[in-house]
């Protein structure tokens, strides 16, 4: 019987270059995942560079007014700004020394459901379980006063 | 091995983030928060009275989300939603302490209970009764605060039983009271769904009841003809959703209300039908007067001449008076703002003079509504009894035939009860002060922090002569270093209990863990205690806070604060009820004071309204005039200080510092200050600048915003390090013994 996988050869030896190739690939994949480290860091938020004291670190809306002026507007106008849901309430710390877990994307489960259980039960109802509630409502524009899901993709029909 | 379908899913998830992104998120998405099973709670924080989940996994609480079932419908507010960690705070005390040689050192719950029970055995047996007292708070549990009530009042007959609800709602109860013979508001947060007309003043609801203005906001976004009137002199957050925000000189509250009252009569917006048939006309002396008389009083008051007073433009007192008036509902809310003052009474009674004028009360949406500042003020202290002059369910001490009702129901001996009213808060620790106090027993609050002027209050309570015990759960609370003796408690949910909000809805808190180390529930200690110092076991013979509520219960049935049928099944199947509930198949009720929704009133009663508290069964609109501050601002102290919370924080901060993102969002006091007079003075957000009052001085960072109009400054209160209370003044309203935390004046400089 003829066992090609691998290039196991009939005696059940394994040839040299599978060996290498498959040494190669591992090799691969830790330089990439070692790339990806580097240049994409476990806290994005500059925050944890550039100040020392971690007295304010849950002030994020003063940097980020500066830093992310976009996003901090959002947030401001949102019925999250309204309400004053503050960053760190679904965000956690960017030192990961809060209670929430640090994530710039929020676990469904372990932060929206704190509130929003009941219309997440409503949306599995009828949709089944999604784990993104943001691409349908995009977190930071659910605006107060003006139209609620002004995001086009809102708009569209699930 | 056991992988639910959403466990899979979540590992299916996090693993596809690891190859995308090397590991770091996986640790946060790993982080794992199923739970075994959920216990409906309540939120251990404001007076709104969310419903809360605790995610209990492994006898652990894990997580918390909001009760679907209650009035929240699942919302909580950052406070709410970040309380697990307070639980297992490392400052928690799990062993008695007593205080040997200056130190606290820990003890037997035997040595600790006797060496009280002797302290306060000896007080009582050298000085009399009225020598120990009871402090209690809003934030025990109602079976707590109706028991330690009864152990003091019936047990040692002494009437020295007071709470922090004085420092926070005895003006509300003074202006229901004065107004409409009962305490409570009439209406409820029903009403907020069906008002078009909000009418804010003095409070800061958005940072202060956060889910109470969520209500509104969103009430407001589904109508966008709904008025939302905001009365402040800080410009909050909670004016962002404002039509009107209206700024005026702190302190001339009561007369721009006097303002709006003439402008209703003026315009002909008032509903004569009814002030007619359901209102009496009374003046400062009681005395019964007439519309005509009222019309008189008003002129006073014309907006031209308030202008003068309170800074306000008179268009605009013209503006929201016609606003309250024309809308279909008004919803009138007030929180410390309105309390808080010397004249916090007469603020209150003129708010429901509008209501009574223009007929908005009992109706769905129209209505005056008091919002408390703790989770169980208006339910557990002002119900059950828990004030110097009360006794449980409206009744008071002064009165014989209540006393001899309570004597009664108690099993004492006719007129056995001590008749003469206690101390109320401040005059109690100045007693303390005096030597006149010799045992104390504190429940649940930290008045080292909390009361006004409280470098006078601090010396008193570190007299050497005095006895203090405390109940308390955490050992870096302020008034921790004055006590002689701790005992541990057991938390928010690692004991049954329950909490009544600002609605009259009360709510149990379920029993989700066990307390850590020796802590015991407060009930249990109380009637250890108790009985250890001598009084008769027959009085408190409970063995938890069910059988408290069953005599609670039996208290209130032949008053109008009939809680019969809220049943501790009841309440462990649903998420809160309203009284008053006359019986176990009574849905609770939304409106207080109407026919056919209140079921105190029968229903074959002749008239629609039925204000029962009051011996003809009329509301009363008083005629109150303009009475400015007790500490004006003047050349030597030229600004007003105020003080308040932050959304972060609450109260004294004892739990909220304990949570590392709140104690960083917000992590010291500081000052706000209007940008024009900043720039007068040349300081700039982050200085460090000096506020000085009559009573002492201390140094804040500054924060520069418009926040505050000129003239103010507003310092919140939560920091222990920069404790504002040390500045206020201990002035009180004479009527309800409130004092004035709100104004006082002050002098600042840039150092």
């Amino acid at each position: 019987m003829k066992l090609g996988f691998l290039g196991a050869t009939e005696g059940g030896r394994i040839g040299k270059w599978p060996i290498i190739i498959l040494a190669g690939m591992v090799i691969a994949v830790v330089a990439f995942l070692t790339y990806i480290n580097v240049a994409f860091p476990r806290v994005k938020c500059e925050y944890a560079k550039h100040l020392k004291s971690p007295d304010t670190a849950s002030d994020c809306y003063a940097c980020h007014l500066k830093a992310t002026p976009k996003v901090a507007q959002d947030w401001y106008e949102s019925k999250h700004g309204v309400m004053l849901v503050k960053c760190f309430v679904c965000h956690g710390q960017p030192d990961g020394k809060g209670s929430v877990p640090y994530a710039v994307n929020p676990d469904v489960n372990t932060t929206c459901r704190k509130c929003h259980d009941p219309s997440i039960k409503k949306m599995e109802k009828k949709y089944g379980l999604k784990l993104e509630c943001n691409s349908c409502h995009p977190f930071h524009q659910n605006s107060i006063h003006h139209k609620a899901y002004v995001k086009p993709v809102a708009k569209r029909k699930i | 091995m056991d992988i639910t379908r959403r466990e899979f899913l979540k590992y299916t998830a996090a693993s596809s983030a690891f190859m995308a992104i090397g590991g770091p998120l996986a640790f946060a998405a790993s982080k794992d928060q199923t739970v075994d099973h959920w216990v409906k709670g309540v939120c251990r924080f404001c007076g709104t009275g969310c419903g809360v989940m605790v995610g209990v996994k492994n006898k652990k609480v894990v997580t918390v989300k909001g009760d679907p079932n209650n009035h929240n419908a699942g919302f909580l507010c950052l406070k709410g939603a970040l309380m697990t960690p307070i639980i297992y705070a490392k400052e928690r005390i799990t062993e008695p302490l007593i205080r040997k040689n200056g130190k606290l050192v820990p003890a037997t719950w035997d040595e600790a209970l006797n060496l009280t029970a002797s302290k306060f055995k000896e007080a009582i047996k050298k000085y009399g009764p009225t020598s120990v007292a009871y402090y209690g708070s809003g934030q025990a549990l109602t079976e707590e605060t109706y028991l330690a009530s009864k152990i003091f009042k019936a047990g040692l007959k002494c009437n020295n039983v007071e709470g922090n609800p004085r420092l926070c709602m005895a003006s509300a109860v003074g202006g229901y009271v004065t107004t409409y013979g009962k305490d409570e508001p009439c209406g409820s947060y029903d009403d907020i769904n069906a008002a078009t007309c909000f009418f804010i003043i003095g409070s800061n609801t958005s940072e202060c009841h956060p889910i109470i203005f969520k209500k509104i906001a969103a009430r407001k976004q589904a109508d966008p003809n709904v008025k939302v009137i905001v009365v402040d002199p800080r410009k909050t957050n909670t004016a962002r959703i404002a039509d009107i925000h209206v700024s005026f000189k702190p302190g001339t509250d009561l007369a721009i209300l006097n303002a709006m009252a003439y402008v209703i009569i003026e315009e002909e917006l008032d509903n004569y039908r009814f002030h007619s048939k359901y209102v009496n006309f009374m003046d400062n002396q009681k005395n019964k007067r007439t519309f005509e008389d009222y019309k008189k009083f008003l002129e006073d008051y014309t907006p031209e001449k308030v202008e003068k007073i309170s800074g306000v433009p008179a268009e605009t007192i013209r503006k929201i008076a016609k606003i309250f008036a024309e809308s279909s509902a008004t919803m009138s809310l007030w929180t410390m703002g309105i309390n808080q003052r010397i004249r916090g009474v007469w603020a209150n009674n003129l708010i429901s003079n509008l209501h009574l004028l223009t007929g908005h009360i009992g109706k769905p949406g129209a209505t005056p509504f008091s919002l408390t500042g703790q989770p169980n003020a208006c339910g557990g202290v002002r119900d059950t009894g828990g004030l110097s002059h009360l006794l449980p369910a409206g009744r008071l001490i002064k009165k014989r035939e209540h006393r001899n009702e309570m004597e009664e129901l108690w099993g004492l001996p006719k007129d056995s009860l001590n008749p003469k009213p206690g101390y109320h808060t401040v005059a109690l620790f100045k007693a303390l002060g005096e030597g006149k106090i010799k045992a104390l027993l504190i429940l649940c609050t930290n008045p080292a922090q909390s009361l006004p002027n409280v470098n006078k209050y601090r010396k008193a309570m570190a007299r050497k002569d005095n006895f203090i015990a405390l109940i308390e759960c955490f050992r870096d609370a302020e008034t921790v270093k004055f006590a002689d003796v701790v005992f541990p408690a057991a938390f928010w949910c690692e004991r049954e209990g329950v909490y009544g909000c600002s609605e009259r809805r009360y709510s149990l808190i379920g029993k989700a863990i066990d307390p850590p180390g020796k802590c015991r529930p407060t009930v249990n200690i109380l009637v250890d205690l108790a009985v250890r110092m001598g009084v008769d076991p027959k009085l408190v013979p409970f063995k938890n806070s069910a059988d408290v509520w069953d005599e609670w219960r039996k208290v209130a049935r032949p008053t109008p604060y009939n809680f019969w049928g809220i049943t501790r099944e009841r309440l462990r199947k649903e998420s809160g009820i309203r009284w008053p509930c006359p019986t176990e198949d009574h849905p609770g009720t939304r409106i207080r004071y109407v026919r056919g929704e209140d079921p105190n009133i029968p229903k074959d009663y002749k008239h629609k309204y039925f204000f029962y508290g009051k011996p003809d069964g009329k509301a009363v609109i008083w005629f109150r005039p303009y009475k400015g501050p007790a500490e004006a601002p003047d050349k030597d102290y030229p600004f007003v200080l105020t003080t308040g919370r932050v959304i972060d924080h609450w109260h004294t901060g004892t739990m909220t510092m304990k949570v590392p993102e709140l104690r960083r969002s917000f992590p010291n006091a500081y000052v706000e200050i209007n940008e024009k007079d900043a720039k007068k003075m040349g300081i700039q957000n982050g200085d460090r600048v000096l506020l000085e009052t009559r009573r002492d001085k201390m140094v804040f960072p500054a924060r520069v915003s418009d926040v505050c109009r000129p003239g103010l400054v507003f310092v919140p209160w939560f920091d222990v390090n920069l404790m504002i209370n040390k500045l206020t003044k201990d002035a009180f309203d004479p009527g309800s013994k409130q004092p004035e935390f709100k104004i006082c004046a002050v002098r600042i400089k840039k150092v």
